[in-house]
């Protein structure tokens, strides 16, 4: 090797060194003491073992203002690339907190957009991993300007490609944007998202609150919605990224893995999971999972509005996601919450050609002014509409109750569902029989000489004709009366007929969710 | 292979369409089913998503989650309970509603009856 290759090389090797250096060994040793991954160690969890192969690691800002010339670094505190997750392509991004605490600036953002951009033409999944800062102050308005171009990618690639977001650290201001506009946001017990951080809080406010109570998981999983999934540590939390993607197809022009499995059929336990009596409680979750193939309930926002459970899950080894309201929370009434988290799954699996199974029991959309101040009207059109519009197959089973409303929210023949089933328990009425009796018995309750005996009559009456699924049965409402031990046979025969099933929408810009 | 009528200046033609990929082969309505069908590859555990704690107020105070009456008393103020142990029984959206502990402890400020009617958030008992 003559001289000028050799320096030509070392050259090389030390910049090299340098972009893996990072912030230096002293910050990424206090990274690993705070129980973090690195970027690149997260990189490496995240893909396939081996298979991640980093682009652009030498970008770098172009900043010197406020002495960035000094401090500016090689890679400028993201890593990006491509590798495989379970065999399939897919690009990611993950921001270095140990150089420059993260902090996003324009080289950075060009760097991430180059990755989503790759994503998009190749129609692979995007992941991106948030631990920053926020925006580098030092770039000024050319930091946010990078954060538009990254929101106005997330939106043009929403619905096209799936695109997840994983906060492993703090994820503040602007930064919590393109997250939002992604499909799924997973959170590990240390990171928080909030727009305004508790100093701006106390300053504005008065309000005294830590990070952890303001944007930590445990808001952002129950109280909020904002967060999806979350996971103790940086290795469950990509695991369980990996574990969401085993179900998704890879882009809205693929079709989702089928990884069969060993089908069980464990319809015969649904009757003693399910009580026939309508007010008894039981966790829907154990009917979810006799139906589906063993051990494939992958459960989407389990701690936020827990009335309704939705998640993924195979059937004969193809991906469907389910909805299902839950009667151990709140009766499964629907209400703000749940109609919001339903029909964001909803739409993100019409998006990506993943079948609908329905499980209904619910009593009503719940009353009172906290909702009806709160805007359930419009919050409720969410469901109808999303169910409307889903072109995917839609499958129903109504297990108990099916009442007014809320019913018809909840994939009903006539808002486009292909087969509804029902058990032969179910109650499908437009209202109870209390309440019912109350308005249609009213004069005749009031001339009775015994008003509590006409009314106990007219009650049973009521009952008689409407608590069950026979009238639906007979106006074609429900396909067919099927019972419990045949629930997954029936259902998944019903989606292997609507697998060439082809519906479309008028030709649209797009419609006009209720939002 | 799709069969269209076109109609040109009055002129009606029939043809078949056939969609052609860029290799030049037929491409199928269904060739995207075409993905292979490997077993998800495990090389990394998959753990199952850990639950994150329902918010509550206060370490255990319970509030009613809906409004409704109240069916049934199971336990009263000093009585001792473990967490998700019923404690009151709430009739609410055509349901009989269990209410559980929260927590272990002792039970605090429990005063409602048989029949009382309970708002939505309003407390129930605290569990201390």
């Amino acid at each position: 090797m003559d001289e000028l290759w050799k320096n030509s090389i070392d050259r090389l090797e030390s910049r090299r060194e340098a972009v893996l250096a990072a912030g230096g060994a002293e910050r990424i040793a206090k990274q690993h003491a705070s129980g973090k991954l690195t970027a690149r160690e997260r990189m490496e969890a995240l893909f396939d073992d081996g298979t991640f192969v980093e682009l652009n690691d030498q970008i770098t800002s172009r900043c010197s203002d406020f002495g960035m010339d000094k401090k500016k670094k090689p890679g400028d505190g993201v890593v990006t690339g491509y590798g495989y997750i379970h065999g399939r392509v897919a690009f990611a991004s993950s921001q270095d907190f140990t150089v420059g605490g993260g902090s996003l600036g324009e080289a950075q953002a060009m760097k991430i957009c180059k990755a989503m951009d790759k994503a998009m033409e190749m129609k692979t999944p995007f992941i991106s991993i948030n631990d920053s800062g926020g925006a580098r102050i030092e770039e000024g308005i050319d930091s946010l300007t990078g954060y538009a171009d990254i929101f106005y990618r997330n939106t043009i690639a929403s619905g096209v490609i799936p695109q997840i977001s994983v906060i492993m650290g703090p994820c503040a201001g602007g930064a919590c944007y393109s997250p939002a506009i992604t499909d799924y946001i997973f959170m590990t017990d240390y990171a928080q998202m909030y727009i305004t951080g508790p100093a701006v809080v106390k300053s504005v406010t008065g309000e005294v609150i830590t990070s952890a109570d303001l944007g930590g998981a445990s808001v952002h999983s129950s109280t909020s919605g904002v967060a999806h999934f979350v996971y103790p540590d940086d290795l469950s939390c990509l695991n369980g990224v990996r574990q969401l993607l085993g179900y998704l197809p890879q882009s809205n022009e693929d079709l989702s893995l089928n990884v069969p499995g060993t089908p069980v059929d464990n319809s015969a336990a649904l009757s003693d999971i399910v009580p026939a009596d309508s007010k008894k409680a039981y966790d829907v979750r154990n009917v979810i999972n006799s139906i589906v193939d063993a051990g494939s309930f992958f459960e989407v926002q389990e701690s936020f509005a827990r009335n309704i459970v939705v998640g993924f899950a195979r059937l004969d080894g193809q991906s469907i996601g389910v909805i299902a309201n839950q009667a151990l929370y709140m009766a499964g009434s629907l209400e703000i919450n749940a109609s919001d988290k339903a029909s964001r799954f909803i739409r993100f699996c019409d998006c990506f050609d993943i079948p609908l199974l329905t499980l209904v029991d619910v009593p009503a959309f719940l009353p009172g002014s906290q909702q009806e101040h709160g805007g359930i009207i419009r919050h409720g059109a969410k469901l109808l509409y999303a169910y409307s519009e889903a072109t995917v197959p839609k499958v129903s089973l109504i297990m108990r109750k099916a009442y007014g409303g809320a019913y018809i929210a909840m994939n009903s023949k006539g808002t486009g569902a292909d087969i509804v089933y029902a058990w032969p328990i179910a109650e499908i009425a437009v209202m109870g029989g209390s309440g019912a009796v109350s308005i249609i018995g009213k004069k005749a309750i009031e001339a009775a000489e015994d008003p509590a005996a006409k009314r106990a009559e007219l009650l049973a009456e009521y009952n008689d004709k409407f608590m069950n699924p026979y009238i639906a049965a007979e106006h074609g409402y429900v396909d067919e009366v099927i019972l419990p031990a045949e629930t997954r046979s029936k259902i998944a025969e019903a989606f292997k007929m609507l697998e060439t099933k082809d519906r479309t929408l008028p030709l649209k810009k797009h419609g006009n969710i209720p939002l | 292979m799709s069969k269209y009528r076109i109609t040109v200046e009055g002129k009606t033609y029939e043809m078949d369409v056939e969609l052609i990929g860029a290799n030049g082969a037929a491409v199928q309505p269904v060739a995207k089913a075409a993905t292979p069908a490997p077993a998800v590859s495990a090389p990394k555990a998959a753990p199952a998503p850990v639950a994150a704690k329902p918010a509550e107020v206060g370490s255990g105070s319970v509030v009613a989650p809906m409004p409704g009456t109240i069916l049934k008393v199971l336990k009263a103020t000093g009585d001792s309970v473990k967490a998700g142990e019923v404690v009151l029984i709430l009739e609410a959206m055509k349901m009989e509603n269990e209410i559980t502990a929260p927590v272990d402890g002792t039970i605090e400020s429990l005063s409602l009856n048989e029949g009382s009617t309970v708002a939505g958030g309003d407390l129930l008992f605290d569990v201390k």
